[in-house]
């Protein structure tokens, strides 16, 4: 045997062997994705979490994908049009019945369902769920709440919030200042230019006042109550009134240039940020005014889903368990854990009894959601859409060139019309 | 090879290599392209306009449902249409005559290039960066334009929330972002009027403003059709600016939702694929008939010159 035939032979087998190895490592380890809105450096405590996870079970890689949340869904379209679809999202739980009707998400097996809902609040679990149908594992809440600027209520000669809205109308008109211009300077209660700015807190303020936005089987609305009229034509007295104006915005509030505002918890980290040390004599949190009667709020919620076409979705689902589940005697699981660190609030109801959340700032929130007096926010057919649509219409109420009965009555007819397009 | 197969293949390459085949060959890569990425969205976008389609799901057959609901039923659309009227004629007369007398101006001064790279240097800003400076500059209680105008005991209008002026404002930052390009097309368009037409009319007495209008202004009149149909066509499809303006809301009351807007939100928002290809459709029907209108109102002098 020549030299050169044991060296190509060497070679052969080599090759052949690297090939083979090759093979069945790509065979053994499956690889799971994740896309989630959350950024490398916020997901930095679950990015450890995966790590750990890969050393405990051999077989599975997983991968982070970052989309930004103004294009999540567009990402998701795009993924699943290229074949390329992540095996797991958090996504927002209005996204969920145009995805779930479309047959992108898939179901939780029967075992995981039980353990969601006895790991998760009736609130929360109602917010991944469409028509009966549980479709993930909630994880981040964002609850409304009345937040107010201690500093500018006393100075206006006002030492505690206002429970009503009456109330509310007259401290914001005491708190407003305007400039020599006749520009609202500081406002005593502030909105803001996006859809949730307003519909999130016309919503909140509909459960304040005990009526649900939409009707139980999510085909209609009940803009058109007495309840719904009165909240708008309230809201509109501000602007006539020059207490607030389209100036005048929620990022205000981190300024010190606004009284108050209903917003959600997760702006803690910005006002921490603007007040420093002073955050908690400045910042102060009570429930949605209404006119007596019990308290009520809106919240609405991301869960994990996992993908329908995923090649690893009885993987994916333990691999959620497992990072929604205390590990190691750890008091937090994974997910709440990255959750604690953002400031956020989590629907794992072992999560928020450990968490980080017994300042006078998150408090009001966890009792919101504890109490059961937050309220999921409906997932209905095309929510955002209808979202949008609203939100056209109550700024025609708050700049007087609509009515509030006229506005709600055509917000109702153009969102009914769309909601009895569901399947 | 096979002796009998060489003329065969020296035949072929002849044929290849032939003013018949070869253009085409090299035109090859320019077609494919063309046909892939700009005549097959075409023809599937038409497609899908007579669909309902949310992407996730096949499309479903409407017929003319889209086309109905948009131009009978759907409220917003018109509004953004109007909206988008405005903008493309707004920015146009504002614009075009600025740029033609600024043009006019710079070509008789000193330091032409300086002037123009000055103009033009909003063309090379990104819009989302332009979109930031004028969002403070126009901001209605710190911003620099009310802080001046207070100086004057001037009122403080609310330039990008209120929806009766917000937008006259946009249309006056595109006009600043586009003035510089429509001036030196104005630029070359004057350089290229030969200077004996302007000897001439004085030699006969002719003042100045009759020079401009009487022999510069028809004169330009390829270069003004051509500013003209392209200011139009980018006006009417154009939302970058106001997407950035107003937080991607096209607010305040959609007074800047502009049709490209809110076809983007309708197709990536609402998922209703089949509503904003229609939608495009409409937009680019009208698109047509004002270049249309342009031309045959432009014809002598403008057309003809080409």
């Amino acid at each position: 045997m020549s030299v050169s035939w044991k060296k190509g032979s060497f070679a052969a087998v080599l090759a052949a062997s690297t090939a083979l190895t090759s093979a069945t490592w790509a065979q053994d380890v499956k690889t799971i994705t994740i896309a989630t809105h959350y950024n490398e450096e916020q997901m930095a405590p679950l990015t450890e979490c995966f790590r750990a996870y890969e050393t405990g079970h051999p077989g599975i890689k997983i991968v982070f994908q970052q989309a930004a949340y103004g294009d999540f869904l567009q990402t998701i379209l795009t993924s699943r049009v290229g074949g390329t679809s992540p095996d797991i999202y958090n996504i927002y739980s209005i996204w969920a019945p145009q995805l779930a009707a479309a047959g992108t998400l898939a179901t939780p097996p029967a075992e995981i369902q039980d353990w969601i809902k006895g790991a998760y609040g009736a609130g929360t679990v109602g917010a991944a769920t469409i028509n009966g149908t549980l479709w993930g594992i909630p994880t981040e809440l964002s609850v409304y709440d009345l937040i107010y600027n201690k500093k500018l209520l006393a100075a206006a000669g006002f030492n505690a919030p206002p429970k009503t809205w009456d109330e509310l109308h007259d401290m914001a008109a005491k708190i407003t200042k305007k400039n020599d211009q006749g520009v609202i300077e500081t406002a005593g209660y502030v909105y803001g230019p996006t859809v949730s700015n307003a519909v999130h807190v016309f919503y909140s303020q509909m459960y304040a006042a005990g009526v649900s936005p939409y009707t139980e089987d999510g085909k209609g609305t009940n803009f058109t109550s007495p309840e719904a009229i009165k909240i708008l034509e309230r809201q509109a007295a501000l602007f006539s009134d020059g207490i607030t104006s389209n100036t005048n915005v929620v990022d205000d509030m981190a300024g010190g240039k606004a009284g108050m505002a209903i917003m959600a918890n997760w702006n803690k980290s910005d006002f921490v940020s603007a007040f420093g040390d002073e955050f908690e004599n400045t910042i102060g949190v009570a429930p949605v005014p209404n006119d007596g009667g019990a308290p009520g709020t809106m919240l609405y919620s991301f869960f994990w889903a996992v993908d329908s076409t995923s090649k690893a979705q009885a993987e994916s689902w333990e691999l959620l368990k497992w990072l929604d589940t205390p590990q190691d005697g750890k008091p937090l699981s994974c997910t709440g854990d990255m959750l604690n660190k953002l400031g956020a609030l989590s629907g794992n109801i072992s999560d928020l009894a450990a968490m980080d959340v017994k300042d006078s700032f998150t408090v009001p929130f966890v009792e919101a959601v504890q109490s059961g007096a937050a309220k999921s926010q409906p997932n209905t057919w095309q929510a955002s859409e209808n979202e949008r649509t609203l939100r056209g219409y109550i700024e025609q109420v708050w700049a007087g060139t609509m009515s509030a009965p006229d506005a709600m009555a055509a917000a109702d007819a153009e969102i009914t019309a769309v909601l009895a397009e569901q399947p | 090879m096979s002796k009998r197969n060489r003329p065969r293949r020296a035949s072929l390459i002849g044929w290849l290599g032939s003013k018949q085949v070869a253009p085409w060959i090299f035109l090859a890569p320019t077609l494919a392209f063309a046909v892939v990425f700009f005549l097959l969205p075409l023809v599937y976008a038409f497609y899908i306009s007579f669909t309902k389609w949310d992407s996730l799901t096949p499309p479903k057959w409407v017929g003319l449902d889209n086309y109905k609901y948009i131009l009978t039923v759907d409220p917003v659309f018109w509004k953004t249409f109007g909206n988008t009227l405005y903008f493309a004629f707004g920015s146009i007369a504002l614009g075009v005559p600025l740029a033609v007398g600024l043009a006019y101006a710079f070509s008789k001064s000193r330091w032409q290039g300086l002037w123009r790279s000055i103009y033009w240097l909003p063309m090379i800003t990104n819009v989302v960066a332009v979109a930031y400076i004028w969002y403070f500059v126009l901001d209605d209680r710190f911003g620099l334009m009310n802080r001046t105008l207070g100086l004057f005991g001037l009122g403080a209008p609310g330039w990008l929330t209120n929806p009766k002026i917000a937008m006259t404002s946009v249309i006056l930052i595109f006009v600043w972002m586009q003035l510089g390009q429509n001036m030196l097309l104005f630029s070359a368009g004057l350089s290229d009027i030969d200077e004996s037409y302007y000897e001439a009319a004085r030699l006969d007495g002719a003042s100045e403003g009759q020079v401009f209008f009487k022999i510069t202004l028809p004169l330009l009149m390829p270069t003004t059709l051509f500013v003209l149909i392209t200011n139009f066509i980018a006006g009417l499809s154009y939302f970058a600016l106001m997407l950035a303006l107003s937080d991607g809301t096209g607010g305040p009351m959609r007074s800047t939702t502009v049709t490209g807007l809110y076809m983007y939100q309708v197709a990536f928002s609402d998922l209703r694929i089949g509503r904003a290809s229609a939608m495009a459709y409409v937009l680019a029907a009208v698109i047509l008939v004002i270049t249309l209108a342009q031309l045959r109102l432009f014809r002598r002098g403008g057309v003809e010159a080409y």
